[in-house]
C-alpha cells in the first residue's frame, strides 16, 4: 500500500511541475508580448500607416531603391552602421534597425526592391548589433575592466571588416533566393 | 467619444466634397486620420497574423528551456574554453547558438565567464551578433527585436512568397558570420592586448 501512495505521490508531483512549469512559461510569455512586443508593434504600426498614405514612402522609395537594390549600396549602407563612432549610437535596442528593416519591408512588399536582396539587406542593416552593450555584455561574462578597456575598441574596429564581409557572404548565399519569381 | 469621430469622417465620402477654407480643413482632418487608420489596419493585420503563434511558440519554447534546465549548458562553456584550433566552432558558433537558445537575449552573454578574459570580447561579439539571424526560426530568443528580421519579412509575405527559406538562410549565414566574426576580434583583442602589455 505504502508503495502505491508513493507511487501516486510521485507521478502527482511530477505531473504537477510539468503543468507548474508550462503555465509559468505563458505567463513569461504573455508578459514579454504586452511589455516589448506589442507596444513596438504600435510604433511600427504607425510608421507603416505614415509611409502607406503619405508621399515620404515615395520620397523613401527613390532613397533606398538605388542603395538597397544593388550590392554596392548595400556595401556602403553597411559601411555607415559600422563606422565605430556611429555604430554604439546606431545600437541601442535595435530600433535603428528595426525601423529600417520595416522600411526596406515595405519597399519590398510593393516590388520596389528584389526579393533575392531580403537576405544581404538583413545583414547590411545590421553590423551595429550590439555595439552599445559591449561593456554590459562583457560585464555579464564576469569580464575585468582592463578587458572591457580593450574589448570594446577590439569589437567595434572588427565590425567594420566583418559588416561588410557578412554582407558579402550574405549577397553570395542569397542566390537562388525567391528568383525563379512567378 | 474617439469612435464617433471615425464615424463622422468615414461618412463624409458620401456627400460633396466640402470647398473653402472649411473645406481645406476637412480635407486635412481626414488626411490625418487616415494615416492612423491605416496604421491601425496593419497593427491588426500583425496582431492577428503573427502574435498568436508567436505566443504559442514563445510558451512552447519557454517550457522547453525551463525542463531541460540552462545550468544543463555550462559544461558546453568550460569545453569551448580549450585551446586548440578544433575548438573554434565550439566557442563561436555552438556556445553562441545554445546560449542565445537557452539563456536569451541579454543573460546569453554571462556564458563568457567561462572563458578566459582574453577570448571574452570574441565570444561577446560572436554571441550578440546571433541574436537576431535566430529570429526567424526561434523568436524566444529575443522578442524584443523582432522587427529586424519581421520588418522585411512582413514584405517577403507580401509579394506571396514563403518564408522558410528565407529564415534558414538567415540562421545559416548568420552562423558563418558569427564565426567569423569570433576569430576576427580574437584577433584583434590578441593584437591590442600584447600591445597594451608592452605600453605598461
Amino acid at each position: 500500500m505504502d508503495a502505491l501512495t508513493n507511487l501516486i505521490v510521485k507521478v502527482g508531483r511530477s505531473v504537477g511541475g510539468v503543468v507548474g512549469t508550462l503555465y509559468q512559461a505563458g505567463r513569461d510569455t504573455v508578459d514579454t508580448v504586452i511589455r516589448n512586443v506589442i507596444p513596438f508593434m504600435a510604433f511600427i504600426s504607425f510608421i507603416i500607416g505614415l509611409i502607406l498614405t503619405t508621399g515620404i514612402g515615395d520620397w523613401i522609395a527613390k532613397g533606398l531603391k538605388g542603395s538597397a537594390s544593388s550590392l554596392g549600396g548595400l556595401l556602403l549602407i553597411s559601411i555607415v552602421c559600422a563606422i565605430p563612432i556611429l555604430s554604439p549610437l546606431l545600437g541601442p535596442g535595435a530600433v535603428i534597425a528595426q525601423i529600417v528593416g520595416t522600411l526596406l519591408g515595405v519597399e519590398i512588399g510593393k516590388g520596389n526592391i528584389p526579393a533575392q536582396y531580403s537576405l544581404p539587406a538583413l545583414f547590411a542593416i545590421n553590423p551595429q548589433v550590439g555595439c552599445d552593450f559591449i561593456p554590459v555584455g562583457l560585464a555579464l561574462g564576469e569580464a575585468e575592466p582592463e578587458t572591457v578597456e580593450i574589448g570594446v575598441p577590439a569589437v567595434l574596429f572588427s565590425r567594420v571588416i566583418t559588416g561588410p564581409l557578412s554582407v558579402v557572404i550574405a549577397y553570395f548565399a542569397s542566390f537562388g533566393l525567391y528568383s525563379a519569381a512567378k | 467619444m474617439a469612435l464617433s469621430g471615425l464615424v463622422v469622417f468615414a461618412a463624409g465620402v458620401t456627400v460633396d466634397k466640402p470647398t473653402g477654407f472649411l473645406g481645406a480643413l476637412a480635407t486635412a482632418a481626414e488626411d490625418f486620420i487616415k494615416v492612423f487608420n491605416k496604421g491601425g489596419t496593419v497593427l491588426l493585420s500583425l496582431m492577428g497574423g503573427i502574435l498568436p503563434t508567436l505566443i504559442v511558440l514563445l510558451t512552447a519554447v519557454n517550457a522547453l528551456v525551463r525542463l531541460i534546465g540552462p545550468e544543463k549548458i555550462e559544461n558546453l562553456g568550460k569545453a569551448a574554453a580549450r585551446p586548440g584550433i578544433q575548438w573554434y566552432p565550439v566557442r563561436y558558433m555552438i556556445l553562441p547558438f545554445v546560449s542565445v537558445f537557452m539563456l536569451t537575449n541579454p543573460m546569453a552573454y554571462t556564458m563568457g565567464r567561462f572563458l578566459p578574459e582574453r577570448l571574452k570580447p570574441a565570444f561577446y561579439d560572436s554571441a550578440v551578433s546571433f541574436v537576431h539571424p535566430i529570429l526567424g526560426i526561434f523568436p524566444h530568443a529575443n522578442p524584443g527585436e523582432l522587427f529586424v528580421y519581421v520588418g522585411i519579412a512582413t514584405g517577403i509575405q507580401q509579394m506571396g512568397y514563403g518564408l522558410g527559406d528565407l529564415a534558414v538562410r538567415y540562421l545559416l549565414v548568420g552562423l558563418v558570420v558569427i564565426f567569423i566574426r569570433g576569430i576576427v576580434t580574437e584577433a584583434i583583442t590578441a593584437k591590442m592586448m600584447s600591445r597594451a602589455e608592452k605600453a605598461a
